[in-house]
């Protein structure tokens, strides 16, 4: 096998590599094209739309490497919604900020626990749970917003959602800490190396004594208190909650981890990959705008969205199959020194 | 004489109406090697489980230094320093060496929040270098070859203080060399105060280390004896609970041994083997024997078809298979039982009679359904040639023992009546008594004209059953022995790596 070869295999193992590569040479071809894609105001907007589904991919990348998933984010995050305009807006209940957005993150988290305690307690796969609820939660969301739609969501929230502080809306804000608070969580706790311990072989992490329930709980939890918060300081952009709110979001968001090189077996994964995922799918929709490919551009989102799963998932594939990874089976050994096998002879 | 550290008294559990343990009593004394051998099913698995904090004891005691130890609580039965090595590796593949090391029981600095990873980084190379191996901490586990997963799971224990180490057939997938620095090590615990309960098959290594060895038969405590008062044949008698001479011994039945059927002509694959050149002829069994790592397994996957090779050719009854065709092997009438049989030679989850047919469901399809009739008279064939122990053929796979999971694999292959059976370490974790019966199916398939190659890490398994023996050595064949004749001794110098220390003993 010539050398070439094998350093774009070890490239390609690097999904991260990949992802920055795809990213800056599609950046450069827009740009040839239009050089506004480069203007401040526009990698803004890239910024500002990649935000939530940022936020959110911090929790179901969790859910992924324990082993599960997670497919009712989109349908949480209208029901959260809806309920964050009847608690506080000045036509409902008209309740304070400080009561009613507490209450929703509390509300998130409830039923983030209530889909890990039926995944783990009432043993029911978590796909099946998620189903259920992505048609469960929109159900009730439709209900709770009896067929109208909300305004008048308190002014100061409004502007630190749009224009924000220093420049960038609070969602951009959000999303920076929740990453350096989830980057903690997974390299320096133990919480975190747990976690893909669980994912990585089930059967050690029983023999070790790691909880199974206590630990998909928390991922599950982490990720309806991250979809409640996204809700908070992204939804109050719009000039109103409607009921479709977060439609396609959950598929986004699995796509984002997916494509960001989690392994959907779990076990393995890194933070970095999944939000380079995150941006390059968040980019697919501006790039088609400035190639001006006019009305398909709409059309076209979500099936390049939807390619970029069948290549990770193709990459990765191809990439482990050649004899160079780590396939399962024995691996040949040499008694010898690394030294000497290292000049094997050929 | 001082107090036992661990007081056993007596355990008894069941599972679904079945003992696994009735009413065992034991004492592990400070600084002993205490071996347990058993047949599978004995008990063992089920009595370390409780020990280690896995299950809880139907009823039962188990007391450390006269204080009971918590019963089904991983964690604080490891923190009062009992630590279990499990029989299937319980390392997380996905993970590297540090955090193999450590999960569960991590080092932490502010106040218990965040990990103290360069401690845990220092600690586990000097671990790894006092085992003697050169691992890479940051590479996942799942990529380093079995050898060294088991030296990380060792190394694990060591990162606590371990006052009670129960190893679980610690050298199923070891070599001879490696197994002697292993047996090493379990010397050093002991010098160092630390008790260990050593469980394995391998009988040799229980003479070699063990002070004291207990006996399980079907759940029952059969006897505890310092080992200088037992010996070999004893000890099987005590497992089995039956005369086991026939055990011992070459078989060598000589059988009619007919023409080539199978030819590997030039086998090489840049990364695992050289040039292997060997002929395969009905009737005879060929034993390949090499130390792990050898280049072994790799040969017999590579002729089934399972992986590509390089150049060279495997001719069958005349006819050349083409190279990774899995299919095309089978067609020719070859067929592999594989060596790791949880992942690649069995279904764990479905039922016994669904494992034996699967080979064969062709065969036994009428008008595109398969006849459940005819599968159940060939399953029900199959269970009473091979005398597998199961409740039902219905029930699932993984439930079985070791040993008779081993025999439906056996036997899901000699269901498509294969010429040319390759067998990648067929008694590996199995028992003494299961390991006997596979042997003399073995032979017996011989005598009807099969040609075998059993490769085999075992030595007295493969000069027991050998007509032939072929030795290989870091990927290329060492030499051909005469299986009436070789010696354990002519084996291993062909096995060894050339112009190196072969002693093992630092």
């Amino acid at each position: 096998m010539s050398s070439l070869t094998d350093i774009a295999i070890r490239v390609l193992r690097q999904r991260e590599v990949g992802l920055l590569l795809l990213i800056i040479v599609v950046t450069a071809i827009v740009s040839t094209v239009d050089p506004g894609f480069l203007a401040v105001g526009n990698l803004k907007d890239i910024l500002v739309r990649s935000a939530p589904t940022a936020i959110v991919a911090c929790g179901v990348m969790l859910v992924v490497v324990t082993g599960e998933i997670d497919i009712s984010v989109g349908s949480l995050m209208a029901l959260l919604a809806a309920l964050m305009g009847l608690l506080i807006s000045r036509h409902e209940w008209q309740l304070s900020m400080w009561v009613g957005i507490p209450a929703v993150l509390l509300c998130g988290t409830l039923i983030g626990l209530l889909t890990g305690t039926l995944v783990t307690l009432g043993k029911v796969p978590s796909i099946i749970v998620t189903l259920g609820l992505l048609t469960a939660l929109r159900g009730a969301t439709t209900l709770l917003m009896r067929g109208e739609n909300i305004d008048g969501l308190p002014e100061g929230l409004q502007s630190l959602a749009k224009s924000g502080i220093g420049g960038l809306p609070l969602s951009v804000w959000t999303a920076m800490g929740v990453l350096m608070f989830t980057g903690v969580i997974i390299t320096h706790t133990a919480l975190g190396r747990r976690l893909f311990a669980l994912g990585s072989s089930a059967y050690a992490a029983k023999m070790t004594g790691l909880s199974e329930t206590r630990l998909k709980l928390f991922a599950f939890a982490y990720t309806g208190f991250l979809t409640a918060l996204a809700t908070v300081v992204d939804v109050p952009r719009l000039p109103k909650i409607e009921s479709g709110i977060g439609n396609g979001f959950e598929l986004l968001v699995v796509t984002c981890v997916v494509v960001g090189g989690v392994a959907i077996s779990g076990g393995r994964g890194r933070l970095v990959g999944v939000m380079l995922a995150v941006v390059l799918l968040t980019m697919v929709r501006p790039v088609l705008t400035f190639l001006d490919v006019g009305e398909a551009g709409e059309k076209w989102t979500k099936a390049i969205q939807g390619l970029f799963i069948l290549l990770a998932v193709i990459t990765d594939t191809v990439v482990s199959r050649r004899p160079t990874g780590s396939a399962r089976g024995p691996v040949p050994v040499k008694p010898s020194s690394h030294l000497e096998s290292e000049g094997a002879p050929a | 004489m001082a107090d036992p550290l661990i007081h056993v008294d007596r355990l008894c559990k069941s599972y679904v109406g079945v003992h696994a343990l009735a009413d065992v009593s034991l004492d592990i004394r400070a600084g002993e090697v205490h071996a347990l051998c058993g047949e599978n099913g004995a008990g063992k698995s089920t009595l370390i489980k409780i020990l280690s904090g896995v299950t809880r004891s139907d009823a039962g005691t188990v007391q450390l230094e006269g204080k009971p130890l918590p019963a089904g609580d991983v964690h604080a039965t490891e923190d009062r320093g009992v630590i279990a090595l499990h029989q299937e590796s319980t390392v997380f593949p996905d993970l590297d060496a540090v955090d193999n090391l450590f999960v569960g029981c991590e080092l932490r600095k502010w106040r218990g929040l965040l990990l103290n990873r360069a401690e845990m980084r220092r600690q586990t190379l000097a671990l790894l270098e006092r085992l003697g191996e050169n691992i890479d901490p940051t590479r996942p586990v799942g990529e380093l070859p079995m050898a060294q997963r088991q030296m990380v799971a060792m190394a694990r224990a060591l990162a606590r203080r371990c006052r009670l180490l129960i190893m679980d057939e610690p050298t199923a997938s070891l070599s001879a060399r490696e197994t002697q620095v292993l047996l090493q090590l379990v010397r050093q615990f002991r010098s160092q105060g630390v008790s260990v309960l050593y469980v394995s098959h391998r009988l040799e290594e229980v003479f070699q280390v063990a002070d004291r060895v207990t006996v399980l038969r079907d759940g029952h405590h059969v006897d505890t004896r310092d080992i200088i008062d037992v010996d070999h044949a004893e000890l099987i008698r005590m497992m089995v609970g039956r005369e086991a001479a026939e055990l011992v011994g070459r078989h060598h039945s000589k059988s009619a041994i007919g023409e080539t059927v199978l030819q590997v002509r030039g086998l090489t694959r840049s990364d695992s083997f050289h040039d292997i050149s060997f002929e395969l002829r009905a009737g005879e069994v060929v034993g390949l024997a090499g130390l792990v790592g050898a280049g072994r397994s790799e040969v017999a996957r590579a002729l089934f078809g399972i992986d590509h090779y390089d150049s060279g050719t495997v001719t069958a009854a005349g006819q050349r298979l083409p190279v990774g065709d899995v299919a095309a092997a089978m067609k020719h009438g070859l067929a592999l039982v594989p060596e790791d049989r949880q992942h690649e030679g069995l279904v764990l989850p479905m039922p016994v009679s669904s494992n034996l047919s699967l080979s064969v469901l062709s065969s036994l399809t009428r008008c595109g359904l398969v006849s459940r009739s005819r599968e159940r008279e060939l399953v029900q064939q199959q269970i009473s040639a091979l005398s597998i122990k199961t409740a039902g053929m219905e029930v699932a796979a993984e439930t079985l023992s070791g040993g008779n999971q081993q025999k439906i694999v056996v036997g899901k292959w000699l269901a498509s009546r294969p010429r040319v059976l390759i067998l990648d370490e067929p008694t590996r974790g199995v028992d003494v008594a299961a390991k006997a019966q596979l042997h003399r199916l073995i032979r017996q398939l011989a005598s009807e004209g099969m040609a075998t190659l059993m490769i085999s890490s075992e030595l007295p398994e493969i000069l027991s059953v050998s007509d032939r023996i072929l030795v290989m050595r870091e990927g290329q064949l060492a030499g051909e022995l005469e299986g009436a004749t070789a010696t354990a001794e002519q084996v291993l110098a062909l096995a060894l790596p050339e112009e190196r220390e072969v002693s093992v003993s630092s």
